[in-house]
C-alpha cells in the first residue's frame, strides 16, 4: 500500500518529555491529539527503560578485558530498538546524551539506519548550534524544520 | 637571542606579570604569513559564535542593544584585519584605500575572502538621492548565520551584526568613519532561493563625503 | 648620526618612542643629541604630522619618503593601513644642532664618507635603508596589535617590541 515512506519523527529528551514531533505523510498513521503524543512519548520512555534492564546475556567477566591490556568497557545494554507490526515499523535511535529519535516508517523502507543518522546530523547542526535553543526544551528551530522537511520529502517522493 | 636571554631575568623583575616562554620564542618570532592558508572547522566556530550570542544576550534590554553588543564584539577584529591583510599582500600592491569605492572593494574582496573563503555577492550604491552616503554589501548566505534560527519573537534580530561590526572596524581604521548595520531581506516563502540573504548597510559620516569631494576636485 | 623614532596613533597621540644612534660607518650606536635638542625633537616630529595628513590623501603608498625638513633634520614617514604613523627624525652629524635657542649640541664630528647613510639623508640608499627599517617595524607592529588585549590607540609597552625595534635600527640604520 504505502511503498517506502517515512510517516513521522518524534524526539524524546533525557527525562522522557516530548520535544519534537512531526508527521510527514498524512495518510499512513492515525491522527492523534498533541496530548496523546505526549503520553506516547512518556510511555515509550518508560518501556525503553524497562527493556534496558531486561538483559538475559551475562556481562563478560573482567578477566578477558584485563588480558587484552587495554581496559575495555563492555557495551551498556541498550533498550528497545525496533518495533515492527504489519502496518508500520518503529525504529529508535538512542544517543550518548540520552536523546531518543523515534522514526515511524513503512515496513518496506530500506536504509532506515542511514536516515536516522542523517536526522541526527541535522539535529546536531541546526539545533545544537543554535544560540537560542535551550537544552531539553521543545525544539522550535526554523532551519531544522526546513532542512528536515526537504530531506524527508525527497525520500518519500523517490 | 642572547640579547633576549639577558633581558629575560631583568625583564621578569621589572615587567611584572610578563612571562617569557621557556624556549625564548615570543609571539614576535612567529611569521605573520604562517597561518595564511590555515583552515578552521566550521563547527568550532559555530559553537563559539553561539556562545558569543548568548553572552551578548545577558541582561540586555532589547534587540537593538543585542545587535550593538555583537557589533562591538566585531569592531576590534576589523581594525586588526585591516593591517594584517595589508601586510600580507605582496609589496608592490600595498596601497591604502584612498576613496570610498576602493575601500568597499577591499572589503568585498579581501576581507570576505579571508573570513569566508569567497567574495561578497554584490556591492551597491544607494539610489536614494536623500542619502548619497549609503552603500550596500549584499551577502546571500552569511556564514555566521548558517546554524542560527532566530525565534519568532525576535525576528528582527540578525546575528550578522557581528560581521557588520567587523566591517565598521575596517572602515573606522581606514579613517572613513561609518555606521554599519545588518538587515535580513530573505523572504520566508517556499520558493525563495536565499532565505538568509543579508544586506549590510554602510552609512558614512558626512565628513567622509566632504573629503571625497575635496579630493575629487584636487 | 642620530635618530628619533616615534609611533603616533590616530588621535595624534604617541604610542611608542625610541631614540638611537647609527651603528654603521663607525658610529657607535650612541645618541648624539643634547638634552635641549631632544625636547625640540618631539615638537618637530609632531609638527610634521600636519604635512603627513595632507599628503596621505593623495598618495596611496605606505612609505612616504623624507617629506619634511627642519633646519638640518629630515623627517620621513610611513603610514600604516590603520592610519597609524611611524615617524623617523634623522640628523646628519657634523652640522650645527637645530637648537635655535643657543648652545651647540654635542654632536661629534665623526669622519664619515660623503656617501654614507648618515651624511646624505635624501640619497636613495638612505631611503632604501629607512624603508627596510620601517617595513620591519611594521611587521612587529602588526604582531603587537594582534593581541586580543590591545585596544585601539593603546600605548605599546612590550619590552620585546622595544628590543625588536632596536635590533632593526642596528641592522638597517
Amino acid at each position: 500500500m504505502f511503498f517506502r515512506t517515512i510517516f513521522a519523527l518524534i524526539i524524546i529528551n533525557k527525562a522522557g518529555g516530548l520535544i519534537y514531533n512531526k508527521t510527514f505523510h498524512e495518510a499512513g498513521l492515525n491522527k492523534i491529539s498533541t496530548n496523546d503524543y505526549l503520553v506516547l512519548a512518556g510511555t515509550f520512555h518508560g518501556v525503553h527503560a524497562i527493556t534496558t534492564r531486561l538483559n538475559p546475556v551475562k556481562a563478560p567477566s573482567n578477566r578477558t578485558s584485563m588480558q587484552s591490556g587495554i581496559l575495555t568497557r563492555p557495551d551498556p545494554p541498550s533498550g528497545l530498538e525496533v518495533l515492527e507490526s504489519e502496518n508500520f515499523r518503529l525504529q529508535c535511535f538512542t544517543t550518548l546524551t540520552g536523546i531518543k529519535f523515534l522514526l515511524f516508517t513503512d515496513t518496506t523502507q530500506a536504509n532506515v539506519d542511514l536516515t536516522i543518522r542523517r536526522i541526527y546530523e541535522m539535529y546536531s547542526d541546526y539545533v545544537m548550534k543554535n544560540p537560542f535553543y535551550q537544552l531539553e526544551m521543545p525544539i522550535r528551530c526554523d532551519m531544522f524544520d526546513r532542512k528536515l522537511l526537504s530531506y524527508i520529502r525527497e525520500i518519500n517522493n523517490r | 637571542m642572547s640579547h633576549l636571554a639577558a633581558g629575560k631575568t631583568a625583564g621578569a623583575k621589572e615587567a611584572a606579570g610578563l612571562r617569557y616562554p621557556s624556549n625564548g620564542k615570543t609571539i614576535y618570532h612567529r611569521p605573520l604569513n604562517r597561518t595564511k592558508t590555515a583552515e578552521l572547522s566550521q563547527s568550532s566556530f559555530a559553537y563559539l559564535f553561539s556562545e558569543m550570542v548568548t553572552y551578548a544576550q545577558r541582561r540586555v534590554t532589547g534587540i537593538q542593544e543585542l545587535e550593538k553588543r555583537l557589533n562591538l564584539q566585531g569592531h576590534p577584529i576589523g581594525l586588526k584585519l585591516l593591517d594584517l591583510l595589508l601586510i600580507r599582500e605582496p609589496a608592490r600592491s600595498q596601497t591604502r584605500p584612498l576613496n570610498i569605492i576602493s575601500l568597499l572593494h577591499f572589503i568585498k574582496i579581501n576581507i570576505w575572502q579571508h573570513l569566508f573563503g569567497r567574495q561578497a555577492d554584490r556591492l551597491e550604491k544607494s539610489s536614494n538621492p536623500d542619502t548619497p552616503d549609503e552603500y550596500m554589501i549584499v551577502d546571500n548566505e552569511p556564514l555566521v548565520n548558517a546554524y542560527v534560527s532566530v525565534p519568532r519573537e525576535m525576528s528582527q534580530l540578525n546575528c550578522a551584526a557581528f560581521v557588520a561590526g567587523i566591517i565598521e572596524g575596517v572602515c573606522d581604521g581606514a579613517a572613513f568613519p561609518a555606521r554599519v548595520t545588518a538587515h535580513s531581506v530573505g523572504g520566508k516563502e517556499e520558493g525563495e532561493m536565499w532565505p538568509g540573504k543579508t544586506v549590510f548597510l554602510v552609512k558614512f559620516q558626512p565628513e567622509v563625503l566632504e573629503r571625497e569631494a575635496l579630493i575629487g576636485r584636487a | 648620526m642620530s635618530y628619533y623614532f616615534a609611533v603616533i596613533g590616530t588621535q595624534d597621540n604617541p604610542l611608542f618612542e625610541y631614540e638611537f644612534g647609527t651603528s654603521k660607518q663607525g658610529g657607535d650606536g650612541q645618541l648624539r643629541f643634547s638634552d635641549q635638542v631632544r625636547h625640540l625633537n618631539q615638537f618637530v616630529l609632531h609638527s610634521s604630522l600636519d604635512i603627513v595628513e595632507e599628503i596621505q590623501w593623495t598618495n596611496g603608498q605606505l612609505y612616504l619618503k623624507a617629506m619634511d625638513k627642519f633646519f638640518n633634520s629630515y623627517i620621513s614617514c610611513f603610514i600604516t593601513g590603520g592610519n597609524v604613523k611611524f615617524l623617523l627624525l634623522h640628523q646628519p652629524p657634523g652640522a650645527n644642532s637645530s637648537n635655535v635657542i643657543g648652545g651647540v649640541g654635542g654632536i661629534a664630528a665623526t669622519t664619515t664618507r660623503s656617501t654614507s647613510i648618515g651624511a646624505n639623508p635624501t640619497s636613495p640608499q638612505t631611503e632604501e635603508a629607512v624603508k627596510n627599517f620601517f617595513t620591519e617595524v611594521y611587521d612587529n607592529y602588526v604582531k603587537a596589535i594582534m593581541s586580543p588585549f590591545y585596544k585601539a590607540n593603546m600605548e605599546i609597552k612590550s619590552p620585546v617590541f622595544r628590543s625588536r625595534v632596536a635590533a632593526a635600527g642596528r641592522k638597517y640604520l
